[in-house]
């Protein structure tokens, strides 16, 4: 029955990114007018081709490629472990990006270049992906793995807190820590677009083993008796998690909640079948972010981790409810 | 040897810590129960023998007399069908999904889908999500499932403890019509007077293979007083608790 | 060339030389803001940074009130007013700096700024953009400075230092390479956060022993010293503190302790006339 609502929802998801899109190329400080808004589009006006090229292009695609990202990552940790309650940061792979350009920010090196920071996220989240492939090679088990995540997060959030704690230097360089801890899009760059482009080729790794996790969430013995190649689509499957959420934690910093709940609500409204919900994820995903970064511009620039939080909590407790009757 | 190879045979096989150098061989067509303490290595059996748990050298274990470790993935699928002993869903698949998963080896055709909801009583429950079944509903989507892949090897562990009497006996029906098909099915249980209508009773005991035959061979009195610490009179065709 | 055109143009240059350009100004941090007013000219200021008019952090708040601020956000807060110019500091956020930078406009970063010469360089540094009123306005300020920080030196020359400490709310206090650090130093107060605890920049001070130096005062952010000290009269450890107890404190404006810009003059006139009111009595 509800396989039936998953193409409407799937257009319907697509329909409101486009309009969220064209809503957030429109809207910001420089209030530019329609017809100016124009001419920056056709770059007539070289004013408003900056603010429309430079500036607003750029946060838009990097809000939908981590929207995109940390959804359709968590989406992925939810089969692998077959637990709603799974996110992305499960395995501590946002707690070393924010680690990584933490500790970028508390040694000085954030006004090096544009992408000091961003780089030393990737190595961080890539050094926590490390060490999580390394003990599922060794094939441990999802519990183990599972406590491995827990370990690895106390961990990096140990060093994340010692630079917070030994570099509060300035008001300034606090609220530039924070910016990774929280979540932000503030002045994304080109540069951050091409970071996190490979989104894309991820996403589209990620299509065709909608199937088999369907199968992987009902059980790993299960799914390999129907003829599912477990451990092969588990290192996939980590692979891929893995990357989305570095690459998003490296141009946005630790965006919570998104990972977690967009799936969840997806599952409440069109079912449990992955062939569906993994194209899905990744658009309703970037939808959200999109939408929750147009939000928080719009009440006074509240910070993207703290909208999708306060959006994405309520909504979720709603169609909870909603389900128990 | 003559005829068709075993469907299912296990060499030597060893699980450390609780399987033994188990061998065993189970024509087509043969309908064969595993029976044996809690603890004896049933589920191992079916597990290792279903290629889901490593096998230690230089143990095999064949299907059809092919070595499991040669058939790909996805053709194992194809091959044999295996319930696991308790049927757990986090996510709220429909029943009919799930039973269409026996389909994933072949390409989601969908084919004996219907079939398979009929013949266990679940047409009327297809769209409900599997979490919110009952325990027996559960265990019979999963025997729909295995039913529907039309594997040749079967391997079903307790399939018939959560069910009720009317369900499984017809799931025994249905177990004797899959071995008249010319496929093997090797299941599980603990109920002895079921025992005594199969083609074969292995009894496990401490992770060894005990006995293995047709039932009213192997299940002596004195048999069932060393594996499993009961007094019974065992009659031809029934097996009496004292 | 022709050869009529070279006087002409030379002309030219001599006047925009003389007025101001018609540069417009956007600053991002407090600091700049006070540069910025000191020595632009009112239509060179396009908007000063959202705490410019928070007497708080800020020595310019009256001032800046008459000019428009921007909020905090993205580059667009800042592109909005058209500027010509751009002021950051080196703990500003790099992305904003650069696509402020990437839309044309100039950029000019401040990054050293912890004394009085910092600050009266980068007084010069901005003036040049500005214009020569502008470096004559910067010029006039640091002569005055100079000459106020001369009188200071020599009425303090004989002043006994009185050993204080920064507490803060946050946990951590100023120590040594801080601003608080150089106002110890020209207001003749002995910093015991970097003479005796040894600690650089801003610290967690090292917990009891902190009740066991002999504290003189504890130099406070307020408008009374009761305001301003009851926070730590609640407060582990500083309620422990015997200079808190018994309400020995300094209290200067809220801005100078982390002022950043020449106003620190200022700061140091009140640091010291707090600390040693003796020498100011007359």
């Amino acid at each position: 029955m509800k396989s039936f609502r998953a193409v409407p929802t799937l257009a319907l998801a697509f329909v409101a990114l486009l309009g969220l899109a064209a809503l957030s190329l429109a809207v910001g400080d420089a209030r530019l007018s329609p017809s100016q808004l124009l001419d920056g589009l056709l770059r007539r006006d070289e004013f408003a081709a900056t603010i429309v090229w430079n500036i607003r292009m750029p946060r838009l695609l990097v809000a939908t490629l981590v929207g995109a990202a940390l959804s359709a990552s968590g989406l992925v940790m939810q089969a692998y472990f077959r637990n709603g309650l799974a996110s992305p940061g499960l395995l501590g792979v946002s707690a070393g990006g924010a680690a990584g350009a933490v500790v970028a920010i508390g040694c000085g090196l954030a006004a090096v270049s544009l992408l000091t920071v961003p780089l030393f996220a990737v190595a961080g989240a890539l050094a926590a992906t490390g060490a999580v492939i390394l003990l599922a090679r060794r094939g441990a088990s999802t519990e183990r793995l599972l406590l491995a995540g827990v370990a690895l997060n106390a961990l990096l959030g140990a060093v994340t807190s010692y630079v917070l704690s030994t570099h509060t230097l300035t008001y300034e360089r606090n609220a530039q820590i924070l910016f990774w801890l929280i979540g932000g899009l503030e002045d994304r760059t080109w540069e951050h677009v091409w970071m996190a482009a490979p989104v894309l080729p991820a996403a589209l790794l990620l299509l065709p083993l909608g199937r088999p996790m369907d199968l992987l969430s009902l059980g790993a013995e299960e799914a390999q008796s129907l003829g599912v190649d477990v451990r092969r689509l588990r290192r996939r499957l980590l692979a891929l998690s893995t990357i989305l959420t570095a690459l998003a934690t490296a141009v946005a910093g630790t965006v919570g909640f998104v990972g977690l709940v967009v799936p969840h609500i997806l599952r409440l409204l069109v079912g449990p079948e992955h062939r569906l919900l993994v194209p899905l994820s990744l658009v309703a995903g970037a939808t959200f972010v999109v939408g929750c970064d147009l939000l928080g511009r719009a009440s006074g620039d509240l910070r993207l981790g703290i909208v999708t939080a306060l959006i994405g909590g309520p909504f979720f407790l709603w169609l909870l409810r909603r389900d128990e009757r | 040897m003559s005829g068709a190879a075993p469907a299912l045979s296990l060499e030597n096989v060893s699980v450390p810590g609780r399987l033994r150098a188990l061998s065993l061989s189970v024509s087509p067509g043969r309908l064969v129960g595993l029976i044996g303490p809690n603890g004896s290595g049933k589920s191992t059996l079916l597990a290792a023998a279903a290629g889901l748990l490593p096998v230690a050298a230089p143990g095999v274990v064949r299907w059809g007399g092919e070595a499991l470790e040669r058939i790909p993935a996805l053709e194992r699928g194809r091959r044999a069908a295996w319930v696991p002993q308790e049927a757990l869903f986090e996510f709220g698949f429909s029943v009919r999904s799930v039973v269409g998963q026996a389909r994933y080896a072949h390409g989601d055709d969908g084919a004996g889908v219907d079939d398979a909801l009929v013949r266990f009583d679940l047409s009327a429950i297809q769209d409900r999500p599997v979490d919110r079944l009952s325990g027996g509903e559960r265990h019979r989507v999963l025997l729909a499932r295995a039913w529907a892949t039309g594997a040749a090897l079967q391997l079903w562990d307790e399939p018939l403890a959560a069910l009720d009497p009317r369900h499984a006996l017809e799931t025994l029906m249905l177990g004797r019509e899959i071995t008249r098909a010319g496929r093997a099915l090797v299941f599980s249980l603990h109920d002895l007077r079921v025992a005594h209508c199969l083609d074969e009773v292995v009894v496990m005991h401490e992770g060894r293979l005990r006995a293995a035959g047709a039932p009213d061979v192997v299940l002596t009195p004195e048999l069932l007083r060393e594996v499993f610490g009961v007094t019974a009179r065992v009659e031809p065709g029934l097996t009496l608790f004292l | 060339m022709s050869r009529r055109l070279l006087p002409l143009l030379l002309c030219l240059c001599a006047l925009t030389g003389t007025a101001a350009p018609a540069a417009r100004v956007v600053s991002q941090t407090v600091g700049s803001d006070e540069l910025l007013l000191a020595v632009a000219a009112p239509g060179q200021i396009a908007a000063l940074s959202h705490l410019a008019s928070d007497p708080a952090f800020s020595g310019v708040a009256r001032e800046a009130a008459a000019h428009p601020r921007i909020t905090l956000g993205d580059a667009e807060t800042i592109l909005r007013f058209l500027p010509t110019l751009a002021l950051f500091a080196d703990y500003s956020r790099v992305e904003l700096v650069e696509q402020v930078r990437r839309a044309g406009v100039e950029v000019m970063i401040f990054d050293r700024y912890k004394t009085l010469e910092d600050a009266h360089a980068n007084l010069r540094r901005l003036a040049a953009e500005l214009g020569s009123d502008a470096e004559a306005r910067a010029e006039r300020i640091v002569n005055s400075d100079t000459a106020r920080l001369a009188a200071l030196r020599e009425k303090l020359a004989r002043a006994k230092p009185v050993r204080v400490i920064a507490p803060s709310t946050y946990g951590v206090i100023a120590g040594g390479g801080t601003t608080f650090q150089d106002l110890c130093d020209r207001a003749a107060a002995e910093n015991l956060a970097a003479t005796l605890g040894g600690l650089r920049g801003h610290a967690a001070p090292p917990g009891e022993r902190l009740l066991m130096w002999p504290i003189d005062r504890v130099v406070l952010a307020g408008e009374t010293v009761g305001a301003a000290l009851a926070p730590y009269r609640r407060l582990p450890p500083y309620q422990f503190m015997p200079a808190v107890r018994e309400g020995r404190a300094a209290v200067v404006p809220g801005w100078m302790l982390g002022c950043v810009s020449h106003l620190r003059v200022e700061a140091y006139e009140a640091l010291a006339r707090a600390l040693h009111p003796e020498l100011f009595a007359e």
